[in-house]
């Protein structure tokens, strides 16, 4: 695929200014978030530098799809603060243009094509349709973009959300589970497609259930469970990669859980 | 805001949901003037205080589907998901509210107009068919379509808000079915008196007549005008506020 692509459009940002090297991409103070009595997010703190990659990983319902909404501002939180940039993602002036998002890997309108989502969406935040084509070559959709999204694969779906979340060319990507349904080329060219972004001192969070795919692609992971973070530990600090952060994983979780 | 609007008329014109409820009114419209002028006594027909009540039906259904479009517009995204990326490309709920009441109501005054027109070409073919004299006057005709189709773009803005508050897309178009085709023709039967200040039977003062109502039962086009504005705006207020306040799942 064309990594150079991605870039072909980055001075839509310059209005926002770059970032200082001192100030986080995100940072989450005390994020809490309750559904009654249930607490999905239990004052969680973190923050993520400009450059890096982190993989957010924990069992399924440790919270990290509400934390990413929070973030998003899709939802409010219960106390505490998520922000991007330093600001609330709503206060954000064309969010589109910093930050990048996918949350589910379908939500599209099934009867409208690839191309007409994008322009859609394109158009609601003043992006040209030569971006879109740009970003539907960059996914390899090309062939298929005049086609309704309900006859894509999972990981045309999963592609058509990465081009959605680049139309304004962000500074932080927020991705929930890219790698899924994409065959071994596609995973391939994400982490390489991630890397890259990142080498740009751009920044990437993705939530993961695959641990062996995030040890390769990501610097660093977030661990929670039941809504609290359990730790955030390095990758170069892992002495045996793939296999110790597999182990170091299911410890943290299996505590959590006791 | 320019945005917002351009992006929302691009989605109301790349989804099948449009054309969909376009087929539905279409369907709609050929059985129930069909059904009229062609099963009802030619004596019945013949009457000027019974011919509103057939070309009224144009109103009727003119507003219901500009009001499924707008509703929608809402709820088929919360369906699909489509409301996520709308919301992360424009986090100002309000400004993607006015947007779809905006589109909606542009595209209310299309569906108004056509459903206008195609009640009037095919009841007025029926009826000449018939042999029956058409007692309504040229007036009648273009009050018909003008106010049909403003009052249609009223009834888009009160769908759209309704969706907004409903959320549900079954529970938002049985919803505003029951109530613009069963309700208020229950109201208009047995309570006329107070029947004329409902969201449909002001519609019908608009256009001067609706499904089984003419001029005599409605208020003044003016009054009623004013109180479909009231309408739409309480609708579209009602559903700002809903979309502030919730959580996006």
């Amino acid at each position: 695929m064309h990594e150079n692509d991605a870039r072909s459009t980055l001075d839509l940002n310059v209005s926002e200014g770059n970032l200082s090297a001192g100030e986080p991409a995100v940072s989450v103070r005390e994020l809490t978030k309750r559904y009654g009595e249930v607490v999905a997010v239990d004052a969680l703190t973190f923050s993520l530098r400009p450059g890096t990659i982190t993989g957010f990983l924990g069992p399924n319902g440790a919270g990290k799809t509400t934390t990413l909404r929070l973030l998003l501002g899709l939802a409010r939180p219960t106390a505490g603060e998520a922000l991007v940039f330093g600001r609330l993602y709503r206060e954000l002036v064309r969010p589109a243009h910093r930050v990048g998002a996918v949350l589910e890997s379908n939500d599209f309108d099934p009867g409208r094509s690839g191309r007409n989502h994008l322009r859609a969406l394109g158009l609601a935040t003043s992006i040209p349709y030569a971006r879109v084509d740009d970003l539907l070559e960059l996914v390899e959709l090309g062939a298929a973009a005049n086609r309704p999204v309900g006859t894509y694969s999972l990981g045309m779906r999963q592609r058509l959300g990465l081009a959605t979340a680049l139309l304004g060319d962000p500074e932080l990507l927020v991705l929930d589970e890219p790698a899924n349904g994409l065959d071994a080329a596609g995973v391939h060219w994400l982490r390489g497609f991630l890397h890259q972004f990142a080498a740009e001192n751009r920044t990437v969070l993705i939530s993961s259930h695959i641990l062996a795919e995030v040890a390769q692609t990501v610097d660093q992971v977030l661990i929670i469970a039941n809504g609290r973070k359990l730790a955030t530990v390095q990758m170069n600090e892992l002495a045996g990669g793939a296999g110790s952060l597999e182990a170091l994983y299911l410890e943290l979780t299996a505590k959590a859980a006791a | 805001m320019i945005a917002q609007l351009r992006s929302e008329l691009f989605k109301l014109r790349t989804t099948r949901a449009t054309v969909t409820v376009l087929l539905w009114m279409l369907g709609l419209i050929l059985l129930v003037v069909l059904l009229h002028v062609f099963a009802l006594n030619a004596n019945d027909l013949r009457k000027a205080s019974n011919q509103p009540k057939v070309y009224g039906w144009g109103t009727s259904i003119g507003a219901l589907f500009a009001a499924l479009l707008g509703a929608i517009s809402v709820t088929g995204e919360i369906r699909t998901g489509m409301i996520r990326p709308t919301l992360l490309a424009t986090p100002n709920r309000a400004l993607v509210i006015a947007a779809k009441v905006c589109a909606a109501a542009q595209a209310g005054v299309l569906v108004g107009l056509v459903a206008e027109a195609l009640v009037s070409g095919i009841a007025s073919a029926g009826l000449g068919a018939r042999g029956i004299h058409i007692t309504l006057t040229a007036g009648d005709f273009v009050q018909m379509l003008a106010g049909g189709a403003a009052a249609a773009a009223l009834w888009a803005v009160i769908g759209t808000g309704v969706g907004a508050i409903v959320k549900n897309q079954v529970g938002a178009v049985v919803g505003l079915c029951v109530w613009l085709l069963l309700i208020e023709s229950i109201l208009i039967g047995d309570a006329p008196s107070a029947a004329k200040f409902t969201p449909g039977a002001s519609a019908g003062a608009l256009a001067g007549m609706i499904q089984n109502a003419s001029a005599g039962g409605l208020l003044a086009p003016a009054l009623g005008a004013l109180l479909l504005i009231g309408y739409a705006a309480i609708a579209t207020t009602a559903g700002l506020i809903a979309a502030e306040r919730r959580d996006i799942n």
